[in-house]
């Protein structure tokens, strides 16, 4: 846990997670070579090779469309956090199927010609001109590059070497892979594939990606509630707040601050993460401390300082409690400054306040 | 995550989301009965046919 590089540790549970994910991947492959084979009408003369070539686009799809689901859903329950943990061996791992589906298409559909499959997939169908007869191979080479360069800049290394706001920047690019994976297969499979299902989940999958992070997206943006107490803004009632757990309240300017409840204590901080900017306060407090949901970045409560051998620290905020509410100050202390926690009584009423100033 | 960072990801899905179902709608509602591109290699259209 560190800013700087270090060596990917793989605990029990990320081991645990990639075998079943493995697992996951070779059930759905038999289940939809044995069904296409035994089910499909317009199947049964295909070559098992093209079979495979579309059990493994439409579970690169599918892997891509729940990737990018992860982190608005992440935001609305708890129950998709530990997926937030694994996300980078899910986009690795869907990166690998896109390649294998891809590198089928080239030797069965291009292998067999005396150009060079990969110029032959490019000049085959130079009717760039037309959306509907458009090569959508072409689209969906740039979407497996995009991935290529984000699979191949997942590990620490490069986010240590690039810096956090780089590092983020380009794997944003996983927005435009995705909606050239969408015309990709709108302007491709779905053109002479007759089976309805095809066309359900690809406009299910993509409509839901898009709500949720429009929805998520808009939601985050919405400001703090309106405050009585002029200069600090509302957090919540106390017993709203759960243990361990955060409220995040979003200032009209400036970043976003979340307030943590350590039983009776309740102390603020930034709610970016210094390592990738992660939602602090989407974390909870583990041995004592913050705990980023990204990748496990460490915080203490008190003065925003992740604990010794590491360097990292963010900004706290002052907190106080007023008619059995927590508010904050929008003003942030220098990174790593000392403020006292907000004590709660144990019988919290009217009244009954203390300012931690 | 930052908050221009947020504003970012709304930005990029407000640009994206329109372009993406508009591209969906174009496909679905121009999906032929039979394949027309027949600049698709002769293997694919056999395999639609």
């Amino acid at each position: 846990m560190s800013h700087d590089y270090k060596a990917v540790q793989w605990t029990p549970f990320k081991k645990r997670f990639d075998l079943w994910l493995l697992a996951g991947i070779a059930l759905y492959l038999v289940i939809f070579v044995a069904l296409s084979l035994m089910l499909g009408n317009d199947t049964a003369s295909l070559h098992p090779i093209q079979v495979v070539i579309r059990a493994l686009g439409t579970l690169a799809f599918l892997f891509l469309t729940f990737i990018l689901c992860i982190g608005p859903l992440a935001r609305l329950t708890d129950r998709f956090k530990p997926f937030l943990y694994n996300r980078r061996h899910l986009g690795v791992t869907t990166f690998l199927i896109a390649l294998l589906h891809a590198a089928l298409v080239v030797m069965w559909y291009h292998g067999f010609s005396e150009t060079n499959p990969l110029v032959s997939l490019l000049i085959s169908n130079p009717r760039y001109d037309s959306l509907a007869g458009f090569p959508f191979e072409s689209l969906g080479l740039i979407a497996l590059i995009i991935m290529f360069l984000m699979a191949a800049t997942s590990h620490d290394f490069w986010n240590a070497n690039l810096g956090p706001g780089v590092w983020k920047a380009l794997h944003m690019g996983v927005y435009i892979s995705y909606a050239l994976l969408i015309a990709h297969i709108a302007l491709g499979a779905i053109q002479f594939e007759k089976h309805p299902l095809y066309v359900v989940l690809l406009c299910a999958g993509s409509v839901t990606v898009i709500g949720l992070h429009i929805f998520t997206g808009l939601a985050a943006l919405r400001p703090a509630q309106s405050s009585p107490l002029e200069g600090w803004l509302k957090v919540a009632p106390v017993d709203e707040m759960e243990d361990a757990r955060a409220k995040i309240v979003r200032p009209t300017d400036g970043e976003a601050i979340a307030v943590f409840r350590d039983g009776n204590k309740v102390s603020a901080v930034s709610n970016v993460c210094r390592h990738q900017g992660g939602p602090l306060g989407e974390g909870k407090i583990i041995d004592g401390c913050i705990t980023c949901p990204w990748h496990g970045f460490q915080y203490r409560m008190e003065d925003g300082r992740s604990p010794p051998p590491f360097t990292e620290k963010i900004a706290t905020y002052m907190t106080k409690l007023v008619d059995g509410v927590i508010y904050v100050s929008p003003k942030p202390a220098l990174p790593g400054t000392k403020l006292e926690p907000t004590l709660i009584p144990l019988e919290s009423g009217p009244n009954q306040g203390k300012i931690n100033a | 995550m930052k908050r221009a960072h947020r504003k970012a990801h709304l930005f990029i899905w407000l640009i994206l989301g329109p372009v993406m179902v508009a591209t969906l709608l174009f496909a679905v509602l121009h999906r032929p009965a039979e394949p027309v591109n027949q600049e698709l290699p002769e293997i694919l259209l056999l395999e639609a046919r």
